[in-house]
């Protein structure tokens, strides 16, 4: 290989790999604009159902009848249900589902290939998570966010309040890719970490050498209300490749000679499709809420999507 | 197998240090180029069906580095120009005469026959075998190989493109002879002779021709027969009326078919006669055309059809001559009165005459200069003039020949009739009462022009120094002579001889010979201008230009004392310009049947064999056909994925 030849691939290898654009007009006036009036239309999507306080599944001192538990030595007295022991003669204690504030954990993939050419995936990402955390914190719910690649990385911790969403915007600005996908391992340690439960957005490629699905799963074992967004790049399904090449991996660095034709590209792509297929229905088949997030599709029409899509809020 | 380019070890080493930088190439040609992806275990899958065709993947590429080596190994034994042994030893040598002559102008075959004559030579040439060897040559007056021996075809087609028809006759003999000695201790020399046929016997002043051991073949050109042409032209201006001239012209129809046509006459451009003619078929018409004017330079002859066709020969239908130029003669007359002396010289009006007294003469003209003429009637000046002189009845030291005893009643016994100062005159019975014995100088060149008895000459020309001389050893006034038509032709013949004016037909020089024209300075070299354009240098020997002519039409010759260059010749004033004309005039070149057997030494010439056209026995054409078709199945198979 001659001198220029190892300087193009090397040149190709950073360029590929990292060519991420700068972050400072990331959410710009513009973005934030977009944002207020998402927060209303979020708002008339879920009319009746948002009151700034969000019914949980714990029970305790609400208003709101949950259900019935026996009585156990140290109980309460007056909360038992005097009706059912005249007809059942058993002491009953009625439970109330107490109300509190949303626990929303955006958890955003900042791996290596989240930055794959024009670094336009992580940017996307970043931007959802702006945007839905702009909704949650306009709502009073409690936002919280964290990077991951095949660790946790980055936490910002958790806040509230509409006017915290700068905070969030410093913390998405400051997010870079590096490092290989293992989800799994990854949101093990994340819900370890955060013993109060709620939704888990992640917002992710899903590239997981190891499987997609075991950080779907940690998070729907540790009873966190998984929501994915799967951030996809059309370019990526239809690489601009011809001839002997080789492939090399900008997350692990494997590298792989291959010859490639139009038989191969067209494999390629029924691979891929193959692949998002597997993920939509591992989804819909677990009642995980998903959404595609095609880069190439404007940002404030996914957002929407996102709303229509449900889930999101309850 | 015999390597007629590089040998078998340099062809070794070629392979060697080739097949390394490919093999290296082709190691090279394996480094991809790398791109990135965003996730490898999507192409895993896909590549594990790749995997198992990787022995086949391996297969294909070697099978494509064993295809450039094959190249490779093509083209480096092109190189080496290999060739079976028994086609080296058996290639041949040709000799290929390609007439020029103008009979191969000729356009009874499209466009004519020289044309034809030379796709003929192409043919053999482009079906060359690899180890022949051929030399072309032009055929005409001469002969000129244009080319050396070779066997590269462009470099022969080349040779061929400078062969160019002339208007002369073929010389068969020396164009033999130059290819026998060409093909001389030769193994399977050919002679191929590319004619029309009509070219005499191969025999010349050495003998006949001797073929040895070379085989001839010989390539018939041409069809038709039918051709008229002019055989003679000569014009000459009449002694006494030098303003008019005669023609003396032949026509000769060469052809098997009655020929009716129109022959023209040019004066200087200007048509002075028309004739129509009919020839019977190999009639040879002589024609006289007395007494012609309208002319003073140049004459020009034309045939043409009467039906508006024209024959099969264009080149022997047109012929050339020039008119000697006149200019008028000074004449000075030294006499104490002599009227038939007068009266004869006022009979040109070319002459311009002085008339002196001998007193006068010695007073004022002793020296004689400023005159083409001198005549001395009865007066011999001690001192002979500076030019040509007449002396009539000479006596005294001054005389340029001995005056001798005194004859009585002598007579023109002895005449020298082919000398010019006595042509068309009757000198036999003319009656003398009395004159003298002139002695000549042997020695100096003299010659007896008129002898009394046979041992008394008493008309004698010579030369003293630059001067011509003519001497009458009679007074005119003591004969009967001055009355008689010989006497005024004897003094006009008389100052013709000083001044060069001859009387005699004025024949054109023949194309094919070596013209030898005089020149009358001291220059080495001349310059000619020729009939086509354009001009030439000629060296000039012993005071005559020497050129071998080969177009007909009007020379000028110019022969400066300036050095002349082609790109700046001597300039016109003071240039010594001489005109001359040259014709074909040779009624065998005119006759064009073609010849379909040549019969040399005794054999008859062959048939041309063994070219087979478009097909070189050269292997190395083979080896690289193909490479090419390798390289073409190597872009095919590469460009559909075949072997990558």
């Amino acid at each position: 290989m001659g001198l220029l030849e190892s300087l193009r691939n090397s040149f190709s290898r950073r360029s590929d790999a990292g060519g991420s654009r700068g972050d400072e007009d990331l959410f710009d006036d513009d973005f934030q604009r977009k944002l207020d009036y998402l927060a209303i239309v979020s708002r008339r999507v879920f009319a009746g159902r948002m009151r700034a306080e969000r019914r949980t599944k714990k029970t305790g001192s609400g208003v709101e009848f949950a259900d019935h538990r026996e009585y156990q030595p140290g109980d309460d007295f007056r909360y038992l249900d005097w009706n059912v022991y005249q007809r059942f003669d058993k002491l009953l204690l009625r439970l109330f589902e107490e109300e509190e504030d949303l626990a929303i954990y955006f958890i955003v993939d900042a791996s290596g290939s989240m930055a794959f050419g024009t670094g336009e995936k992580l940017r996307y990402a970043k931007r959802i998570c702006a945007a839905l955390a702009y909704v949650g914190l306009a709502n009073l719910d409690r936002v919280c966010i964290v990077s991951t690649s095949d660790r946790v990385m980055m936490r910002m911790a958790e806040t509230r309040g509409k006017a915290r969403i700068f905070k969030v915007f410093r913390f998405l600005r400051e997010l870079e890719s590096a490092g290989t996908t293992d989800l799994g391992d990854a949101l093990k340690t994340f819900v370890a970490q955060h013993k109060r439960r709620g939704l888990a957005v992640l917002i992710s490629d899903l590239y997981d050498p190891q499987g997609f699905e075991r950080g779907i799963n940690v998070l729907r074992y540790n009873k966190f209300d998984p929501f994915v967004v799967h951030v996809v790049d059309k370019t990526e399904e239809k690489p601009k490749l011809f001839g002997d090449v080789l492939l090399y991996d900008c997350e692990t660095g494997d590298e792989r000679e291959v010859t490639v034709t139009p038989k191969v590209l067209a494999r390629f792509r029924e691979e891929y499709e193959k692949y998002i297929h597997d993920i939509d229905r591992f989804c819909a088949t677990r009642q995980v809420p998903y959404v595609r997030a095609d880069v190439s599709v404007p940002f404030d029409e996914l957002i929407l999507r996102v709303f229509r899509r449900g889930g999101f809020l309850r | 197998m015999i390597f007629a380019g590089l040998g078998f070890a340099q062809l070794a080493a070629i392979f060697g240090i080739a097949g390394a930088a490919v093999v290296g190439l082709y190691v090279l040609r394996l480094r991809r180029r790398t791109v990135a992806i965003p996730f490898s275990p999507l192409w895993q899958r896909i590549l594990k069906d790749k995997d198992a065709t990787t022995l086949f993947s391996r297969l294909k590429r070697l099978l494509s580095l064993l295809l450039q080596l094959a190249l490779l190994a093509l083209l480096v034994f092109a190189l080496g120009d290999p060739r079976a042994a028994a086609t080296l030893v058996k290639g041949r040598t040709l000799v290929v005469l390609v007439d020029a002559s103008a009979s191969m102008q000729a356009t009874d075959v499209s466009p004519n026959r020289l044309e034809v004559a030379k796709n003929e030579v192409k043919a053999m040439i482009r079906g060359l075998g690899g180890a022949d060897r051929m030399l072309i040559a032009q055929m005409d007056a001469m002969v000129t190989p244009l080319g050396p021996m070779s066997g590269d075809t462009s470099e022969l087609e080349r040779a061929l493109d400078q062969v160019k028809a002339t208007d002369a006759r073929a010389d068969f003999p020396r164009a033999l002879r130059f290819a026998t000695d060409t093909l001389r201790n030769v193994e399977l020399g050919e002679i191929v002779v590319v004619s029309d046929g009509n070219l005499g016997p191969a025999l010349d002043a050495s003998g006949p021709v001797h073929l040895g051991d070379d085989k001839l073949s010989f390539v018939s050109v041409g069809k038709g027969k039918r051709n008229v042409g002019i055989t003679q032209f000569s014009v000459r201006r009449y002694p006494l009326d030098k303003s008019r001239y005669e023609v003396m012209l032949e026509v000769t129809n060469t052809g098997p078919e009655q020929q009716d046509i129109e022959l023209s006459l040019l004066g200087d451009g200007n048509v002075v006669d028309l004739t129509k003619l009919r020839l019977m078929p190999g009639e040879r018409l002589p024609r006289f055309y007395p007494n012609l004017s309208g002319a003073s330079r140049t004459l020009e002859a034309k045939l043409a059809n009467v039906d508006g066709t024209h024959d099969e020969l264009p080149a022997d239908d047109h012929a050339y001559a020039l008119l000697p130029e006149r200019r008028r003669a000074k004449v000075l007359v030294v006499t104490e009165g002599n009227t038939y002396l007068e009266a004869a010289l006022l009979l040109d009006e070319y002459l311009e005459v002085t008339q002196v007294t001998p007193l006068d003469y010695v007073n004022k003209h002793a020296s004689g200069s400023g005159f083409d003429v001198v005549v001395f009637d009865r007066v011999t000046p001690a001192t002979p003039p500076r030019a040509h002189a007449l002396y009539l009845d000479p006596r005294g030291p001054g005389s340029p020949v001995k005056v001798d005893a005194e004859l009585t009643a002598p007579g023109f016994d002895k005449i020298d009739r082919k000398h010019p100062i006595v042509r068309f005159t009757a000198l036999d019975d003319v009656n003398v009462a009395h004159g003298h014995k002139l002695v000549p100088d042997v020695a100096a060149g003299d010659k007896i022009v008129g002898a009394f008895g046979g041992t008394s000459p008493i008309l004698v020309s010579g030369s003293r120094g630059a001067y011509k001389f003519v001497a009458l050893g009679f007074d005119v006034r003591d004969s009967d002579l001055p009355l008689r038509v010989a006497w005024p032709l004897f003094l006009l013949n008389t100052v013709n001889f000083f001044t060069d004016e001859d009387a005699r037909y004025i024949s054109s020089f023949r194309t094919g010979d070596v013209w030898r024209v005089p020149v009358s300075t001291q220059a080495t070299e001349a310059t000619l201008s020729l009939p086509g354009g354009g001009t030439e240098r000629v060296p000039v020997h012993e005071g005559r230009a020497v050129y071998l002519g080969e177009r007909a039409g009007f020379y000028e010759l110019t022969a400066g004392d300036t050095a002349a260059t082609p790109e700046q010749p001597a300039p016109i004033s003071g240039a010594n310009k001489t005109a001359f004309a040259a014709n074909l005039l040779d009624a065998e070149e005119s006759t064009i049947a073609p010849v379909p057997e040549l019969v040399v030494d005794g054999k008859t010439a062959g048939k041309v064999e063994g070219f087979h056209v478009g097909v070189r026995r050269e292997i190395w054409i083979y080896l690289l056909l193909a490479a090419v078709l390798l390289t073409a199945l190597e872009w095919a198979t590469y460009h559909r994925r075949i072997t990558v």
